[in-house]
């Protein structure tokens, strides 16, 4: 239970400094792009929204700073984050919700599918040590790890879709297909996530492989393998309950941490693609000087990390009974 | 006449453990009143977890005790003010370690110990001055050419080596008590006996006291010329080295001294075993704690925790069931006890 | 077989010294490993390219990289090998000299990354108590807030910022990875006794951390450079690519930011979008390259060796003449066993021959690296990593059958049902993340039919034999002491009750009390149950109570074997007899003891002839000349000239037996 409610306090904690940097940067920032947008809004909204948004970016305000941070969280914890000037007069909570399934489906899916099949292919690699997949994959996925998301996205934007013309080169689905839950729908959406997908479990997958074999190899050093070995238990076995089980475990603490650096690579690939998800209309924000909209959907990006850190973090704890005993 | 060099007055070190919600303290050492003579080698024995390295660390000033004073040469170390004045006492009483492999820093040449050494606390050398002291103290044990040695890593030592550098280190500083903290305990039999017979001549030459930490009582009555034992933070026997070991008064002691493996006794199967373990002493209350597993407990131990009394010639035990030697009291009931 | 295979393609060619046995210091080592490793050599040498692109563009760049001079949109050709952009400038131009500011980031970031990283996360683990408590809390934060939007937030309000703001951004941000890492690392550390040493020698605390900590952790501030610097590359180049950053500048992510606005992909300008992104992935990738590198340096795991004669070659030997006695259990026949390493070959068990008979209890002592424990591992065909040991020739003769000749799936049936080992640590050799009995089920389920109810009733009944609660059958391994551990482990060995039970140091871990009490325990349990035991120890004392015959191993070989009594009382080879003396006793008169002067011999380089005569105080010409057989003395052997019958008897020795 201990363990619960650290990992709990430190969600809270981090979503509570991302909040604060969200609110402080702004007013740390030379020039005066907040007061620019300001005046793009003027006159168009209720005094009151803009009031609202003048808190959140410390323009036009003689409030003390403590006063307008309270505010500002308040409004936070309701979820009032303004009205969007990209998608004017909209809300930004309407919008962002709009974005949110595109990216939970596209990022989501593949980050988890590259985590899973990483990890496995890293954990046979490991295992069979010398073998044909161990000789192949992990000197090809080191390169590839370095490479960045975004050019990945072009070349595979050039072959697939400009050369052979197999797929849809941007866009989420064909804009003269209903949205609407069809099978012309769905199949055109799968059809336009192909290569964005492709392109993200191309380059998360290699840090995963590389780093579970990494550990299968330390792991199987230890002395409980080679009891496990002296036990007389199938190779099976051995691989999975004890050399695997316990070669996870580094893992997934690594899925936390990197998970950032996937998240980035994400918002770009759907910026190459055009891809109507999170990551795309963040850039668009950035673009238009939404900054409503661009603290909203940082915050997101930050609950979604915290989020599948949880997921991991609890993972861990079913694995090992020594993190559930340590706190 | 024997000269107390250093000598410690109730010390005690806890430490904080448990969580935030619910602190407990460990008591790692309790109470212990301990001496050192000038020119002695006292032993001081025990299982890991009795609170023998604690003292250690206590007596070189890494840890502060939280209660209790030590003194040395007649002046309390809690006086101790400025830097010039802890460093006097750090080269007056310095420390060999346990593990020779972790004990010299890999980056360096070994002679790195012994020049910082002189560096910090004999300025008056020159470059010239520290390079012969070098040679000197390699030399004194006995790593021969001391200029060749010198210039060696580390991984170019073997096990035995390593732990006499540390014992040069040591003596760098004109030590008057070198604290040895298990220094044999992790080198192999065949050269044990070497760095043991290293230490009694830099007793003889040098002059140097020794407080000799070792779980291992045959090497501490190898050497040492009194033995203190140690069980779970409390000093429960202390006395010459010939009559703890031949007349243990402490039950532990006698535990202990079963336990030593001798090649040459006969033994049988039969022979009691004791599956019990030295006790976690988190917030423990009065009484022995030796007691849950004690043969001869009364009463009297759950509730009184029993304090060192003289039972011999300079013979004492924390043990409220042990009876003194004939020739100090007329009641001779210890013979159920010292028989094993 | 192939010569010395190496697992790995890319890994080292040629011999190779492990870490930390070249001659010259710490750093040249460092250096020297890089050198030999083929990862790393290709990253250092894609990374000089880059850093000679960078310093002389001018020279190299066939035009000026931002006039407009030709015609736009220029295919590749001679004259421009990448072609032309949409405003007609020169593309390989372009490439070369916007090297300069990548790597320019690149180092800058990781250069300000890592003096952060070192700050934190050293100082974090040195300090301790609340400063640790906050810096690593602010670590974690740090780490798990997405920095990239982080930065693009940032970069939101200040458009156009220059490199310097770039450079700061990055570097402030991208810290925490290294510094988690040095923290760990330095908390490793900390408790070291050389830093003890320094303390306590009365070293500031600045002159601990700089010169008595960094230097050991040069890999590994290495590596973090390495991480941050491939971190700001890619994120720079996707930061300037969506066109956060100064538009005019030259860089990779900047072509490719004006390359994708102007469609150069669809408009026949390919190589315009192309090389930028190969440049940004190839410096990437030579830093990937030199930090996986840096990884296997430091982590000898992760590099593999294997012997050029394995098994096989044992195989084919006819299995000797002698049919095996009934009332042996175990025959090893001239078993030789070696270790790969980067020079030749290190014999760890030479030509070893010994017998145990049904219910005997063989003790076999020797000193560190003797190799005792090879031949342990040997016996059970547990040699694996991380002692990637191989027998080369000999037979194990197991109630009969050659363990040598058999391939895993039979020596799996053999196992634990047969014989069954007890290893030295058992916190190590039980797996953390199973419960006791999760253990036990799962030796009873591979070798038996047992159903859970009877698999649960002989778990309780096993632990009952080495007096633990079968409560602590639920129990994870970290929650028993050291000593429960040790007898689960042996309780798991009698599952089956084998015939043979392989004990590696199973008390060495342990206070002499609980090492007394768990020996009688074996010693019953062995009287009780019947089956036979060899146990490996390096307390000869140990062992003089408890086994009924004694082999003692020197430097790869057997030095003597005999009935343990009157190899106690007699000891009959000059080395046994000073490790004997070697022992102090809490028992009869304190006597002077000499010990055995120097150590044992480098088994990579053993001594010709006798390998313990450059310590032995007997040796003599002869003992050099070469290495001395096995001498039947009285139905015990001794492997020493002394007992040579040809050769003319030492006189004192000849009383002596």
């Amino acid at each position: 239970m201990r363990f619960v409610v650290r990992r709990l306090g430190f969600f809270v904690l981090t979503l509570w400094a991302a909040v604060t940097l969200n609110f402080l940067i702004p007013r740390l920032m030379p020039g005066n792009a907040a007061i620019a947008m300001m005046s793009r809004y003027k006159g168009h909204i209720q005094p009151q929204a803009l009031h609202a948004i003048e808190v959140a970016f410390g323009v036009n305000t003689h409030e003390s700073l403590v006063h307008a941070y309270f505010t500002y969280l308040g409004n936070i914890a309701r979820l009032r984050f303004g009205i969007s000037l990209t998608f004017f007069p909209d809300q930004v909570t309407h919008q962002v919700l709009q974005a949110l399934p595109w990216t939970l489906a596209l990022v989501g899916i593949t980050t988890i599918l590259a985590f899973v099949l990483g990890t496995f292919i890293g954990l046979i690699s490991g295992w069979r040590r010398g073998g044909m997949l161990d000789g192949t994959l992990p000197p090809l996925f080191v390169i590839t790890s370095a490479f960045p998301y975004f050019w990945i996205g072009l070349l595979a934007i050039w072959l697939f879709s400009i050369k052979l013309g197999w797929l849809p080169e941007s866009g989420g689905y064909d804009v003269q297909t209903n949205v609407a839950w069809s099978w012309s729908f769905v199949s055109d959406a799968l059809t336009h996530a192909v290569l964005p997908a492709f392109t993200i479990l191309i380059t998360a997958i290699g840090g995963w492989i590389l780093t579970m074999r990494n550990n299968m190899i330390s792991v199987l050093a230890e002395d409980y393998v080679r009891m496990a070995r002296a036990k007389g238990l199938s190779s099976w076995r051995i691989m999975w309950t004890y050399a695997g089980r316990n070669a996870i475990l580094p893992n997934l603490a690594g899925f936390a941490m990197s998970l950032g650096f996937v998240v980035s690579g994400a918002i770009l690939v759907e910026y190459v693609f055009n891809y109507p998800g999170v990551g795309w209309m963040f850039l668009q924000s950035v673009e238009n000087q939404d900054y409503a909209l661009m603290q909203a959907l940082f915050l997101l990006l930050t609950v979604a990390v915290l989020v599948a850190i949880l997921a991991a973090d609890g993972a861990t704890a079913v694995l090992d009974p020594r993190t559930r005993d340590r706190s | 006449m024997s000269e107390t060099l250093l000598r410690t007055e109730g010390l005690a070190r806890h430490f904080r453990v448990g969580k935030l919600l619910s602190p407990q303290t460990l008591h790692a050492v309790d109470d212990v009143n301990l001496s050192i003579d000038r020119g002695e080698i006292v032993a001081l024995v025990g299982e890991s977890g009795s609170g023998k390295s604690t003292i250690a660390r206590l007596l070189a000033r890494v840890y502060k005790p939280t209660q209790g004073e030590i003194y040395f040469e007649g002046k309390p170390l809690s006086r101790i003010r400025g830097r010039r004045q802890r460093l006097a006492y750090s080269s007056d009483v310095p420390m060999v370690f346990q593990d020779p492999y972790a004990s010299t820093n890999p980056a360096y040449r070994i002679s790195h110990g012994i020049q910082r050494a002189l560096h910090l606390h004999r300025r008056d050398l020159g470059r010239k001055g520290r390079a012969a002291e070098t040679d000197r103290v390699l030399d004194a044990v006995g790593l021969v050419p001391a200029r060749a040695a010198a210039r060696k890593f580390p991984y170019e030592l073997s096990g035995g080596q390593r732990q006499r550098v540390g014992f040069a280190q040591a003596l760098a500083f004109r030590p008057k008590l070198i604290i040895a903290d298990e220094p044999v305990s992790m080198l192999d039999v065949s050269i044990r006996i070497g760095i043991l017979n290293l230490m009694s001549e830099l007793r003889e030459r040098e002059g140097v006291s020794f407080l000799y930490i070792t779980h291992d009582v045959a090497s501490a009555r190898y050497i040492a010329d009194r033995v203190l034992v140690m069980y779970a933070g409390h000093l429960v026997e202390e006395g010459p080295t010939e009559a703890v070991l031949q007349r243990p008064k402490h039950p532990y002691t006698q535990l202990l001294l079963s336990a030593v493996p001798d090649p040459r006794a006969e033994l049988g199967v039969a022979d009691k075993t004791d599956v019990g373990e030295p006790p976690k002493v988190v917030d423990p209350g009065e009484g022995c704690r030796f007691r849950a597993r004690c043969p001869y407990a009364i009463a009297r131990c759950e509730t009184e925790t029993p304090l060192l009394r003289l039972l011999g010639q300079r013979h004492r035990a924390a043990c409220h069931v042990a009876a003194a030697d004939a020739d100090l009291t007329a009641e001779p009931q210890l013979a159920a006890l010292t028989d094993s | 077989m192939t010569a010395v295979t190496a697992a790995e393609p890319a890994a080292t060619p040629g011999p190779e010294p492990p870490l930390g046995a070249a001659r010259r210091g710490y750093g040249a080592d460092l250096w020297n490993a890089v050198l030999r490793n083929r990862k790393a050599l290709v990253g250092l040498l894609m990374l000089l390219f880059f850093v000679v692109l960078a310093t002389f563009p001018g020279q190299i760049a066939p035009y000026n990289p931002q006039a407009t001079d030709f015609l736009p949109g220029l295919g590749p050709s001679r004259a421009h090998w990448f072609g032309t952009t949409a405003y007609g400038q020169d593309v390989l131009s372009q490439v070369i000299w916007a090297t300069r500011q990548s790597l320019l980031i690149a180092f800058a970031v990781g250069g300000l990354a890592t003096v952060l990283a070192v700050l934190v996360g050293v100082s974090a683990a040195y300090l301790g108590g609340i400063a640790d408590g906050t810096l690593s809390l602010l670590t974690d934060v740090l780490l798990v807030i997405p920095i990239f939007p982080l930065i693009i937030v940032i970069a939101a309000y200040e458009k156009n910022s220059g490199l310097g703001m770039l450079v700061i951004v990055l570097g402030a941000l991208g810290w925490s990875y290294g510094a988690r890492q040095l923290r760990s690392q330095t908390l490793s550390l900390r408790t070291r006794d050389f830093l003890e040493s320094a303390r306590v020698r009365g070293e500031r605390r600045i002159y601990v951390i700089v010169c008595e900590i960094l230097p050991t952790m040069t890999s590994l501030i290495v590596a973090t450079f390495l991480g941050a610097a491939l971190y700001a590359v890619l994120a720079a180049a996707g930061l300037q690519f969506i066109g956060l950053g100064d538009p005019n500048s030259q860089s990779w992510g900047t072509m490719l930011y004006w390359a994708e606005n102007n469609e150069a992909l669809g408009a026949g300008m390919v190589l315009w979008a192309i090389m930028p992104g190969i440049c940004v992935a190839a410096l990437g990738a030579a830093f990937a390259l030199l930090n996986y590198a840096f990884d296997e340096i430091s982590n000898p795991a992760l590099r593999m060796r294997r012997l050029d004669r394995p098994i096989d070659g044992a195989r084919g030997d006819a299995v000797p003449a002698v049919p095996p006695a009934p009332d042996r259990i175990l025959e090893v026949r001239g078993l030789t066993v070696a270790y790969a390493t980067d020079g030749d070959p290190v014999i760890a068990v030479d030509n070893v021959d010994f017998d145990v008979a049904r219910g005997e209890f063989l003790g076999i002592v020797g000193e560190s690296g003797c190799g005792k424990s090879t031949l342990l591992y040997a016996i059970t065909r547990l040699l694996g990593p991380p002692f990637a040991g191989e027998i080369m020739s000999g037979h194990i003769l197991f109630q009969g059958r050659d363990l040598v000749s058999l391939d895993e799936r039979q020596l799996r049936h053999l196992r634990w049902r047969e014989f069954s080992v007890v290893m030295q640590s058992a916190m190590n050799a039980l797996n953390p993340v199973l419960s006791i009995e999760a253990q036990m089920r799962d030796a009873c389920k591979a070798h038996s039919n047992m159903t859970d109810k009877e698999i649960a009733a002989r778990s309780r009944e096993v632990l009952q034999l080495v007096s633990i609660d079968p409560i602590h059958l639920h129990s994870y391994p970290h929650q028993l002491s050291g000593g429960m551990r040790q007898r689960a482990m042996i309780a798991m060995a009698l599952l089956f009750t084998p015939d043979l039970i392989i004990m590696d140091e199973p008390t060495s871990a342990l206070d002499v009390v609980a090492q007394r009490s768990l020996m009688v325990q074996i010693k019953e349990l062995q009287q009780r149950l019947g089956f036979a035991v060899v146990f490996v120890t390096h307390d000869m004392s140990l062992v003089g109570h408890f086994s009924d015959r004694v082999l003692v191993m020197y430097a790869a070989q057997v030095a003597e074997l005999g009935r343990t009594r009157p190899l106690f009382a007699q000891p009959r080879h000059p080395y046994t007899r000073a490790l004997m003396e070697a022992f102090p006793s809490i028992h009869g008169p304190n006597a002077r003891l000499t010990g055995i002067p120097g150590s044992p011999p480098d088994l990579a380089r053993p001594p010709a002839g006798c390998r313990f005569a450059p310590r032995c105080p007997q040796a003599m010409a002869r003992c050099h000349e070469g290495v001395p057989p096995l001498h039947d003395v009285e139905g015990d052997l001794v492997r020493c000239v002394l007992y040579d019958k040809g050769a003319v008897p030492e006189p004192t020795l000849v009383q002596a037996s």
